[in-house]
C-alpha cells in the first residue's frame, strides 16, 4: 500500500524555519513519521510553498505514516482543518493507462556527469591533481547541477520517453492570417542552427529554480543541490514505466525533497468568445 | 396543465427589502426608448418604462394613476441570451382606400387630411427575436409581494414591451433575499435549451474535445441602477397619462456577471479559488 500525505505547516514557528531552511532536518522529520519503513525502501518528499503563508509538505510512503510530531512543532496543533491528509494511493495507480493526461508537478535535481569540468571548484581541482598523480587509468566523473532553464528543460524532456510518458506540445490559438509563414520559417530556422529548444512549444514551464546549500549535523562536507520545480501537461505512454517513476521517484537528490512527480486533474479551460 | 407557481415566501418582519425577479423571454421583444413617427426601434435591453409598465399593468393600474409608489423600484437587467435583431418592414393605409391623416389638428380638434393626399405610410419596426432578460426589482417587500401575485395573475394582458409581444412562461421566478447584484449573480442562467446545448457544444469544440463540454459559470453582462452609475439612460416613467406622457433620466452602471450555468452536472472550471489553489494532488485520489 501507499499513502499520498499533505501536511500543513506554519513558517512562523522556529521549527518550521529549520525544516524549511534545511532539506536535511526536513528529511529527519519525515523519517521520524514512518515507524517500519523496510530497509531501502524510498520514501519521496516535496516541499511546495508556491503560498508562501501556508507551505504543503506532499509526502509519498509505502507504509501507513503518522505526521503528529511535525504538526506538534512545526504546524497549527489546535487549529481548523485537517493537519495531515493522509490519502491512499491506490486510486490515482489503477487510473494510469496509455494516452491518459494529467497536469504534473516535480521538483527534481536536473544534473550532468562530466570527467572534465570547465572550471572546477577547488574540491574538484584537487581530486583532478590527484588523479593525474596516480597511475590510474579512470577518473570518476563529477555530477553537476545544470543551472539554466534551456539545460534543466532540456534534462528534463530527452529523459521523459524513459520514464513512460510524453508532454504534448503546448495548446496555441491558430495564427492570425498573414502570420503562420512567418512562424514556420522561424521554426525551420531554429532546426537548422540546432538550438535545444527547437520544435513547437511543449505545454511545460519552470516555475521555481533554486540552490540549496546546506551541511550535514552543522559539519561535514557541504552539500550543494540545483532543484527546478517543473510543471505542465504529461501523457501516459508506458504505464509500467511510469508507475515505476511515480513510487520510485525521478532523478538525484530524491533524499532532499527531489524526485517526487504529482498529477492533478487537468484544468478545463472556459474561455467565452 | 403547468405545476402551479412556488408559493412566495412569507414576508418577514425583519427584512423589509426584497428583489423581485421576472424572466422576461419571447418570440419577439420591442424595448423603445426613444421611437417617434415611422421608425421604431428597440433597445438591446429592456427599458426601465417598459418593465414598470408590465408590473402596473398586472397591477392593475390605469394609464392614469399615479406611479408614485413604482417608480422608487431600482432595476437590474442581466441579458442570458443576447437575441437577435429583426427589422418589420410595415405599412399603414386605410382599408376605405381614403388618404391618410397627419398629425395636426383643425381648429375645430379633428385631424387634417394629409397634403399632397398620402394613402400609405412605410413605417419600421424592430424587434429583438428568442431573447432572454432577467430583470430584478428592488425594493420594499410588501410591495414586491403584491407585485409577484400580481404577475402571476395579471389584470390586464403582459406584453414584452408591445402589445404584440407577449411574454413566454415563466414569467415571475419569485421573490428574493438580498441585494441585487448578489441576487443576480445567484440565479441560474435562464436561457433556453437549445442555446444552453448550443453554448456547451461551441465549448467542447474550442478545447477540441469530442463531446460538448458544460463548463459551471458562464459571464453575462448586467446593467444595475446605481447613483454612483457612469451612464444615463432616459426611460424612467413619471407618468403613463396617455395625455401627459413623460420619462426621466436615471444613472446605470454595466457590468459582467459570472453566473452558474445550472447544467445537471456541470465540469469543473477555473475560476479564480480554483487558480489560487495551484496543484492538488489529491483530486484524482478519489475525494
Amino acid at each position: 500500500m501507499t499513502y499520498l500525505s499533505r501536511i500543513r505547516i506554519n513558517p512562523l514557528r522556529a521549527e518550521s524555519r529549520r525544516l524549511l531552511a534545511n532539506p536535511r532536518a526536513m528529511r529527519g522529520a519525515v523519517m521520524g513519521g514512518i515507524p517500519d519503513a523496510p530497509q531501502g525502501d524510498r520514501v519521496l518528499w516535496r516541499l511546495d510553498a508556491d503560498n508562501p503563508r501556508r507551505p504543503h509538505l506532499f509526502v509519498l510512503t509505502s507504509a501507513k505514516p503518522d505526521w503528529t510530531h511535525i504538526v506538534e512543532k512545526a504546524g497549527w496543533p489546535d487549529a481548523d482543518g485537517e493537519h495531515a491528509a493522509v490519502r491512499d494511493y491506490a486510486p490515482l495507480l489503477d487510473q494510469i493507462a496509455v494516452g491518459r493526461e494529467f497536469a504534473f508537478r516535480l521538483t527534481a535535481s536536473p544534473v550532468q556527469n562530466t570527467a572534465a569540468p570547465m572550471s572546477p571548484t577547488p574540491t574538484q581541482a584537487a581530486r583532478l591533481a590527484a588523479a593525474a598523480d596516480s597511475d590510474s587509468k579512470r577518473v570518476r566523473g563529477f555530477r553537476l547541477g545544470h543551472s539554466t532553464a534551456s539545460a534543466q528543460l532540456n534534462w528534463f524532456l530527452t529523459r521523459t520517453a524513459r520514464w513512460g510518458f510524453d508532454v504534448p506540445t503546448a495548446r496555441t490559438d491558430a495564427p492570425a492570417p498573414g502570420l503562420a509563414d512567418s512562424r514556420t520559417a522561424d521554426d525551420a530556422r531554429n532546426t537548422e542552427v540546432g538550438t535545444e529548444d527547437a520544435g513547437p512549444a511543449r505545454d511545460i514551464r519552470i516555475t521555481a529554480s533554486r540552490r540549496h546549500s546546506f551541511v550535514k549535523n552543522g559539519k561535514g562536507p557541504r552539500v550543494t543541490i540545483q532543484s527546478a520545480t517543473f510543471e505542465g501537461r504529461l501523457q501516459v505512454t508506458d504505464p509500467a514505466a511510469f508507475v515505476t517513476r511515480l513510487l520510485e521517484g525521478i532523478g538525484p537528490s530524491k533524499a532532499y525533497g527531489c524526485g517526487l512527480l504529482t498529477l492533478a486533474p487537468l484544468r478545463s479551460r472556459t474561455t467565452l468568445q | 396543465m403547468t405545476t402551479p407557481p412556488p408559493a412566495t415566501p412569507a414576508p418577514q418582519g425583519t427584512t423589509t427589502e426584497a428583489v423581485l425577479l421576472l424572466r422576461l423571454a419571447g418570440p419577439l421583444q420591442s424595448w423603445g426608448s426613444r421611437s417617434a413617427f415611422n421608425r421604431r426601434e428597440t433597445n438591446p435591453e429592456p427599458t426601465k418604462s417598459g418593465v414598470i409598465g408590465l408590473l402596473a399593468a398586472a397591477a392593475g393600474m390605469a394609464r392614469e394613476d399615479p406611479l408614485d409608489e413604482l417608480t422608487p423600484l431600482s432595476l437590474g437587467v442581466r441579458v442570458d441570451q443576447p437575441g437577435t435583431l429583426l427589422r418589420d418592414y410595415h405599412t399603414v393605409s386605410d382599408f376605405r382606400d381614403r388618404p391618410l391623416l397627419q398629425a395636426g389638428v383643425s381648429a375645430k380638434g379633428l385631424q387634417k387630411p394629409t397634403s399632397p393626399a398620402k394613402y400609405t405610410h412605410v413605417t419600421t419596426r424592430y424587434y429583438l427575436q428568442d431573447a432572454v432578460f432577467v430583470a430584478a426589482v428592488a425594493g420594499p417587500r410588501d410591495l414586491l409581494c403584491t407585485l409577484d401575485q400580481a404577475v402571476r395573475a395579471p389584470s390586464f394582458p403582459l406584453a414584452l414591451g408591445r402589445r404584440s409581444c407577449p411574454p413566454t412562461q415563466p414569467l415571475a421566478l419569485g421573490l428574493r433575499e438580498g441585494r441585487l447584484e448578489h441576487v443576480l449573480r445567484k440565479e441560474p442562467w435562464q436561457a433556453s435549451r437549445r442555446a444552453r446545448e448550443q453554448y456547451a457544444a461551441q465549448c467542447g469544440r474550442e478545447q477540441e474535445l469530442d463531446r460538448p463540454l458544460y463548463p459551471a459559470c458562464i459571464d453575462r453582462s448586467v446593467t444595475i441602477e446605481d447613483p454612483e452609475g457612469d451612464d444615463v439612460l432616459h426611460d424612467a416613467p413619471v407618468s403613463f397619462d396617455p395625455y401627459a406622457r413623460s420619462f426621466t433620466s436615471r444613472r446605470v452602471r454595466h457590468g459582467w456577471l459570472s453566473i452558474p450555468t445550472g447544467f445537471p452536472r456541470p465540469d469543473t472550471t477555473d475560476d479564480g479559488a480554483d487558480e489560487a489553489a495551484g496543484h492538488d494532488p489529491f483530486a484524482l485520489l478519489g475525494w
